[in-house]
């Protein structure tokens, strides 16, 4: 390349930064704008109250979109988190009110490794379906939920004799939030951990690099030596790892064990990893996208809540600001790649 | 009728403000065979895509048979007959062979829906009027690549193109379906086509064009006739300089054995290979496609199951070898598919290169991966193999012309000093210069001591960087050839000692 392009090779190269920059941001950008607008014009919006529960609404989201956003990344799909959300509050709630360690600190204990323990008992499963029998994550995750969902539903039918068994102790209830005014912060202060340590693993360990690689060319990555399968493993472990602990968090927050707890979630869950810009082909996307993701999401129905918006449109409407969200988001994306290509050529 | 059938006049075409095109003025003839050439990055694609429609050109003009041609999508370039054989086929591979024929205008019946019938009738019968002998029912899928790639041509004359533009049409085909090939495409000169032939293989070049034009950093360089035609000075004209050498010599001592390996077996193509490498050697294995070259080195490198043989590395017996356990044996491996096996294509080079050091450099606790040590060795990595490239976290891999994707593959597996590499063709796809630098890598890893097992489809290319070279036919071992005794007669004939034909 000549020496006089030299300078409009650096105008490009700024041009791309910018344009990457906006792409990476895109939704953040967006749920600023909203989150300006709402302060501004929608009642009730900007209250202590409001905020807090706003907050604690993104909070138990963020734990179980982290670990989708960690199997999206390999280009895979996780439908049985839902169907952990409900087991988990079914058993623990068991555990908590009708068994014999009932309304003592053991119940707590117990009830907590168990929720954990179904989790990663789910993800395990998941793992091996996927990466040892090479089932693809879509049939092995929509087999192992319609199990998971029937048993807790089927759990619930023979020992509450009714979808939802309330009266869970305030030890328990802190995780959601829930049992003392005070209580409020936990949920964030989990979330918060939640998405510290997974930013950190898929940013900055081996795990993290070969997440990424596994999603972008699983025989590129075999072949340099990065161990495919047992990636894929504990990426399944650790997304029902997470959605256990999302489990205990919504069951807290509900106050009470709910057999279909998880059933209506799914959208959200997948909504704010993809919305967030983690692309659902695998290898391109971060945990702090999908933080975004849950912020907008999860705004987006607080504000229809505050605006009084009949429970019956809310999905008309999140559908529609989805796509939008969505398109912009492809759009700048779009941008991106050309600008990159274009400064290729001229390199 | 016009002298020339197409005439390109003074093309320019900036990218970003970046002249790439800077006025290539290029005339073809109808019935004859045009070559270009020129390293990657000097502009034939761009070239290409102008002709095609697929952007315009920013000033020049074009005149076919005399009248202006200015096409604004691909389907100017079809209407105007003109077709692309592309490197890298464009071919539905999950259709049958007549669906992919007229993919563009499929017939319809009475009701509207696709004649599937006419199809196959038709299309079977214009492929048996070419002379070819392919079921239209064949999935392209179950063809290979050889047939593939006629179909590909006979779907341009199915269209009846004037112009026939190949873009490095040789590199998935073996000797006899290249051969075929070569024989199609005079006879599409006979009738009067105009034949546009891009391609690093100069042998083929010379073998098959009229006139040969030379293009570097987006200029006309020079046209020669094909009386005039002469490799150095061709070659000096890509690259800008005069080559001494087309292959690097360097001075190494070959040491004791590395590799030793007994009765390795791999259904259905590895019958039983045995072989022994040293240090410090570089060892060829020639043999024409269908040899099961390619799935000898992968069965012993652990990527396809190994069924049978022994394999000795380094004083140890490698049971059942793996990938991962090769690597920190030491064994490197270069894929012959680098964008399916070698790359990570839409990330960019840094991550590309660092991809198999990331336990290494890891800290042992926390497997944390230090940035700033990435940072330091992919710098170095650019640097020392001239990867041309400004800006490696912004720059994807897909965005690299051959020969630096290549470096960078190479790069990566230098990265980890390996004690062994395993090349399958190394420089396929990639521009003379980049070529040479490969060859000087190769070479000089071989002078550190380490052993090189590199298998090529280019005779020429191992009879220039190997110290031996073993031939394969047919799953078995054929012959084996000493540097200094060299000879292509020779080489050639134990390539077809298995007795069978491939294609």
């Amino acid at each position: 390349m000549a020496l006089n392009n030299k300078a409009s090779y650096e105008k490009a190269l700024r041009s791309i930064r910018l344009k990457r920059l906006l792409s990476d941001n895109a939704i953040l950008v967006i749920w600023v704008v909203f989150f300006a607008a709402s302060l501004l014009f929608v009642e009730g919006f900007a209250s202590a109250y409001n905020i807090k529960n706003y907050l604690s609404n993104c909070a138990p989201l963020l734990v179980v979109a982290a670990g989708l956003t960690i199997v999206t990344l390999n280009g895979g799909i996780d439908f049985s988190t839902t169907s952990v959300i409900s087991l988990v509050s079914t058993i623990t709630a068991y555990i908590l009110v009708k068994t014999a360690l009932a309304d003592t600190i053991w119940a707590i204990i117990v009830a907590f490794l168990v929720g954990l323990g179904i989790g990663a008992l789910v993800g395990v499963i998941n793992g091996l379906a996927i990466s040892g029998l090479k089932m693809p994550s879509f049939v092995a995750t929509l087999a192992t939920k319609l199990v998971f969902s029937g048993v807790a539903v089927w759990f619930g039918s023979v020992f509450y004799e009714k979808v939802s068994l309330p009266g869970l102790p305030a030890g328990f209830t802190a995780i959601g939030g829930k049992g003392n005014p005070n209580y409020w912060f936990i949920p964030l202060l989990i979330a918060l951990f939640v998405f510290v340590l997974i930013e950190w693993l898929l940013s900055k360990t081996v795990f993290g690099r070969r997440v990424y690689a596994v999603g972008v060319n699983p025989r590129t990555s075999q072949i340099s030596g990065i161990p495919v399968r047992r990636t894929i493993f504990f990426e399944f472990l650790l997304c029902g790892l997470l959605a256990g602990l999302a489990g205990l968090m919504y069951t807290g927050k509900n106050r009470a064990g709910i057999t279909t707890l998880g059933d209506d979630m799914f959208v959200n869950i997948v909504g704010s990893v993809v919305i967030g810009g983690t692309s659902p082909a695998g290898g391109f996307g971060s945990m702090r996208k999908t933080l975004y993701g849950v912020l907008f999401l999860t705004l987006l129905s607080t504000i229809l809540n505050l605006l009084g918006i009949p429970y019956t449109l809310y999905d008309v409407i999140k559908g529609v600001f989805v796509l939008i969200a969505a398109g912009l988001e492809l759009v700048t994306r779009r941008m991106n790649i050309r600008a990159a290509a274009k400064a290729a050529k001229m390199g | 009728m016009h002298e020339y059938i197409l005439e390109m006049q003074d093309i320019r075409k900036s990218f970003f403000g970046v002249e790439v095109l800077h006025g290539v003025s290029l005339q073809f003839k109808a019935g004859e065979v045009y070559g270009l050439v020129g390293e990657n990055g000097a502009g034939k694609s761009t070239l290409m895509n102008i002709i095609g429609g697929v952007f315009p050109a920013d000033s020049g003009g074009m005149l076919l048979n005399g009248e202006k041609y200015k096409p604004v999508t691909p389907r100017d370039a079809r209407d105007a007959r003109i077709a692309f054989i592309h490197q890298e086929l464009n071919l539905f591979s999950n259709l049958t062979v007549a669906e992919n024929l007229y993919i563009d205008q499929l017939p319809k019946n009475a009701i509207q829906a696709v004649d599937y019938k006419h199809m196959r009738r038709e299309g079977g019968e214009r492929l048996k009027s070419l002379g070819l002998d392919i079921s239209p029912n064949a999935l392209v899928s179950d063809l290979p690549m050889g047939i593939r790639q006629t179909v590909e041509i006979a779907k341009a004359l199915l269209m009846n193109a004037r112009i026939i533009l190949f873009d490095e049409p040789t590199t998935s085909l073996s000797q006899k379906e290249k051969e075929y090939l070569f024989a199609t495409i005079r006879a599409l000169k006979e009738s009067g086509v105009a034949v546009v032939y891009i391609s690093h293989i100069l042998e083929d070049v010379f073998e098959l064009c009229d006139r040969v034009s030379v293009l570097r950093d987006g200029a006309l360089i020079g046209t020669r006739e094909r009386d005039e035609l002469n490799k150095d000075d061709i070659v000096s004209m890509m690259v800008g300089r005069k080559l001494e050498h087309a292959y690097p010599v360097v001075e190494k001592e070959i040491g004791e054995v590395l590799l030793t390996v007994k009765d390795v077996q791999a259904p259905p193509m590895v019958k039983g290979c045995s072989l022994e490498l040293r240090r410090g050697e570089v060892l060829g294995i020639f043999g024409l496609m269908g040899a099961g070259r390619t799935e000898f080195v992968r069965a012993v490198y652990g990527i396809d199951p190994l069924k049978g043989g022994s394999i000795l590395f380094d004083g140890e017996s490698i049971q059942k070898p793996a990938p991962k356990d090769c690597i920190s044996r030491g064994i490197a491996f270069i894929s012959e598919d680098r964008r399916g096996e070698g790359l990570l294509m839409p990330k960019p080079v840094d991550d590309n290169l660092i991809l198999a050091k990331i336990d290494d450099i890891a800290t042992p606790m926390m497997k944390i991966v230090p940035n700033a040590v990435v940072d330091k060795l992919t710098d170095i990595s650019i640097q020392e193999l001239r990867i041309r490239v400004s800006n490696k976290k912004l720059q994807m891999a897909t965005n690299l012309s051959g020969g630096n994707q290549q470096k960078v593959v190479v790069g990566k597996w230098l990265m980890l000093e390996p004690k062994m590499l395993i090349m399958d063709e190394p420089t396929r796809g990639v521009d003379v210069g980049a070529k040479y630098e490969i060859y000087s890598l190769i070479l000089d890893l071989a002078k550190r001591g380490s052993a090189v097992l590199c298998i090529s489809s280019e005779m020429e290319e191992l009879m220039g960087i190997c110290d031996r070279i073993l031939i394969m036919a047919n799953g078995r071992f054929t012959g084996e050839v000493h540097k200094g005794s060299f000879d292509p007669k020779t080489i050639m004939n134990y390539a077809l000692q298995g007795g069978e034909e491939n294609g």
